[in-house]
């Protein structure tokens, strides 16, 4: 017989472990985060000193094009960075959560395509070209394929998998037939498409900012019931839990959530996959500890993404989607490899 | 005994009724491939009849026919029936290998590493015709070799294969998005067309690598079919039964696998047949089991119908089926989901 017990990876939780270590991961996690933060402001292509960059944020002289560099470019990408990776690494969490399926992501559901489809409706029919003005059908094409997916997935799990990846199956040929029709559309489409936290400055995170609030408070309120519905329907219902009611929270969540990170980043591949994984692992599989670990890793890999992403390339920049997936790719293979494949 | 007795009744009707359904299912769409290719004969700008179009096919009639026919399309026809039923066939056993039922090689990296080697072809090396193929063919099998070598430990299991493929196939999709942003636009335009798939210009010696390959490969999965599907029990069931199972899913892995080069080679990656066939056979079928046949047939159908719509049912606008299996596949799969219960679309 080939496969022995210990070669079969268990799919039940695994123990929780004790709150000691919840605590201490989530204390590396913000010491992470800090230190993420910190190079963001220091690094760039062009070298600042760090007093420059300290005087930048409390002292500010208008007339030092370093200072201005640290002001325009360096502070808004890294609050677009933070808000982003907060609402990747909570979208991520909640649609695993509830489509119980541990490939669930954005990307899968249907919700980015059609985030992208809405971009290139605005680019090639409405002559929308500024990156704020993408900001809004962003938003809008996340949301309006959440609603979809969930109206007609129910929430139930596989059912919600089938028809994101049908939805998915449906806006990308779409998508694909606008842009060769429309030279003009695909090159604005293309760089939106990479993803990266440049081009949409403060005043896009000044609109979205009340959406993550939302969001992030739905995922605290989820966060116990999902723990209840990982282990079926019947029981969560049998424990005293409205299912249909936590699947239109869950629903809700991953409208605002998805809508912001796709609105402020463009579609960043494997980070709200990846997150949830690298949590579960650190904390178990409860969500009321799963969940703060991943909204503060979520910022940690895409900002780092995008750190990486300047320093890789002499003179020059790779897009926080392009590094995300190779820094996320990795992480996923480990979380995979490991010696027991958490369940969702 | 009595009671035993019984039971082996209602299995024996119950299987009896399976295969009477998977019949009907499999002749139905045999009749349409039928009917589709012979109209897909006929169709064009050289108006042809039925009638003389079947003598051409023969070689025998009006030579400007037998050009048109055997030249042009007879191998579209064959093209899309072929890439459509490989695509479903490897759609048919990822699913059930894996159990999960969004396991395609659209999404565990194996189509996107293979347009990503097509892409590099176009845009790095900028060659062109069966050197794009190739680097196709060598894109799908490294993405494949990758997901493997990455995801073994001890055996391979399902759950990291399917995790690990996701992440290949996001790393493949980052750096072919760059890719496309850095080229010259017109040029990464050319390039997108290829990532969506179409039999248009699969003849001569593409087309019988594709019909080689997918039969052969066809063959050695039916050979294999018996061994899948304790599988779907979950591995610890299946072992019990004595299916080695790390044997029954690396051989229907390679199958797949190959059955995608071959096809992703000749026609691109033609969009989600590979993960919306199987899905279809199954509910049709209405037993929870994904069939391989059913699964083939139903792919071959529609990648046809696809390109036949693509071809003439826009007017002078024509699209490439790839663009097509989505537009029509995905409406069709949502109204079979649409109106049951959950547990009936359980690959389990």
């Amino acid at each position: 017989m080939l496969t022995s017990p210990a070669a079969a990876p268990p799919l039940a939780p695994a123990p929780g472990p004790r709150r000691g270590r919840t605590t201490l991961v989530i204390a590396a996690a913000v010491v992470l985060l800090v230190a993420v933060v910190g190079a963001s402001l220091l690094l760039g292509v062009r070298t600042i000193a760090p007093g420059q960059v300290w005087a930048a944020l409390t002292n500010h002289d208008p007339s030092s094009a370093d200072q201005q560099v640290v002001l325009q470019l360096r502070v808004p990408r890294t609050v677009l960075g933070l808000t982003a990776g907060v609402a990747l690494g909570c979208v991520g969490t909640v649609i695993q959560g509830v489509a119980r399926n541990p490939i669930a992501d954005p990307g899968l559901l249907g919700i980015t395509p059609g985030a992208s489809l809405a971009v290139v409706v605005a680019v090639s029919f409405l002559g929308v070209t500024s990156p704020l003005g993408f900001v809004w059908f962003a938003f809008l094409g996340s949301a309006l394929a959440s609603v979809v997916v969930f109206s007609i997935g129910r929430a139930q799990p596989v059912r919600l998998a089938l028809v994101g990846a049908a939805l998915t199956a449906f806006v990308t040929p779409v998508i694909a037939l606008l842009l060769l029709r429309d030279t003009q559309a695909f090159d604005q489409y293309r760089f939106w498409a990479v993803g990266s936290l440049t081009g949409r400055g403060l005043d896009a995170v000044a609109a979205l900012w009340p959406f993550l609030v939302v969001g992030v408070v739905l995922t605290a309120v989820l966060a116990p019931r999902l723990t209840l519905l990982a282990m079926g329907d019947d029981v969560a219902a049998s424990l005293g839990q409205d299912v249909r009611v936590t699947r239109g929270l869950a629903a809700a969540a991953i409208v605002v959530l998805a809508g912001t990170a796709t609105a402020l980043a463009g579609p960043i591949a494997l980070v709200g996959l990846v997150v949830p994984h690298a949590a579960r692992r650190l904390v178990g599989s409860d969500y009321r500890r799963l969940t703060p670990v991943a909204a503060l890793l979520g910022p940690v890999i895409l900002l780092g993404a995008d750190v990486v992403g300047r320093l890789v390339v002499p003179n020059s920049e790779l897009e926080a989607g392009v590094v995300a997936a190779f820094v996320g790719a990795p992480v996923l293979v480990a979380v995979a490899r490991g010696k027991t494949v958490v369940g969702v | 005994m009595a009671v035993l007795t019984s039971t082996n009744v209602l299995v024996a009707t119950g299987r009896a009724a399976r295969r009477r359904r998977q019949a009907l299912v499999v002749g139905v769409a045999v009749v349409a491939i039928v009917a589709l290719g012979t109209l897909g004969l006929t169709l064009g700008a050289a108006g042809v009849s039925p009638g003389r179009a079947l003598a051409a096919v023969f070689g025998t009639g009006d030579p400007v026919d037998v050009f048109v026919i055997q030249r042009l399309r007879l191998p579209r026809v064959g093209a899309a029936v072929l890439a459509g039923a490989a695509f479903a066939l490897a759609g048919a056993l990822f699913q059930s290998t894996l159990r999960n039922p969004l396991a395609s090689p659209d999404i565990l990296g194996v189509s996107t590493g293979a347009s990503l080697g097509a892409v590099w072809a176009l845009l790095v090396l900028g060659v062109s015709g069966v050197a794009v193929a190739a680097w196709a063919f060598g894109g799908a099998l490294a993405a494949a070799a990758a997901i493997w070598l990455l995801a073994w430990r001890r055996g391979l299991h399902s759950i990291r294969f399917v995790l690990v493929g996701v992440g290949i196939s996001y790393v493949c999709g980052a750096v072919l998005s760059w890719l496309l942003a850095r080229a010259e636009v017109r040029d990464a335009q050319a390039a997108l067309l290829w990532t969506i798939g179409s039999v248009a210009d699969v003849r001569g010696t593409s087309l019988t690598i594709l019909a080689a390959g997918t039969l052969g490969l066809g063959a050695v999965a039916t050979v294999l079919a018996p061994s899948q599907a304790p599988l779907a029990l979950g591995d610890d069931h299946a072992a019990s039964l004595g299916v080695r199972v790390q044997v029954a899913r690396g051989g229907a892995l390679v199958v797949a696998v190959g059955l995608v080069a071959v096809a992703t080679s000749a026609a691109g990656p033609v969009a989600f047949v590979a993960l919306v066939s199987p899905a279809i056979a199954r509910r049709l079928l209405d037993d929870g089991g994904a069939d391989l046949t059913a699964s083939a047939v139903i792919g071959a159908l529609l990648v046809l119908a696809a390109d036949l719509l693509g071809q003439h049912a826009l007017g002078t606008l024509t699209v490439p089926a790839g663009v097509v299996t989505g537009l029509v596949g995905a409406p069709y799969l949502l109204w079979l989901l649409s109106g049951r219960a959950d547990r009936k679309v359980a690959v389990e």
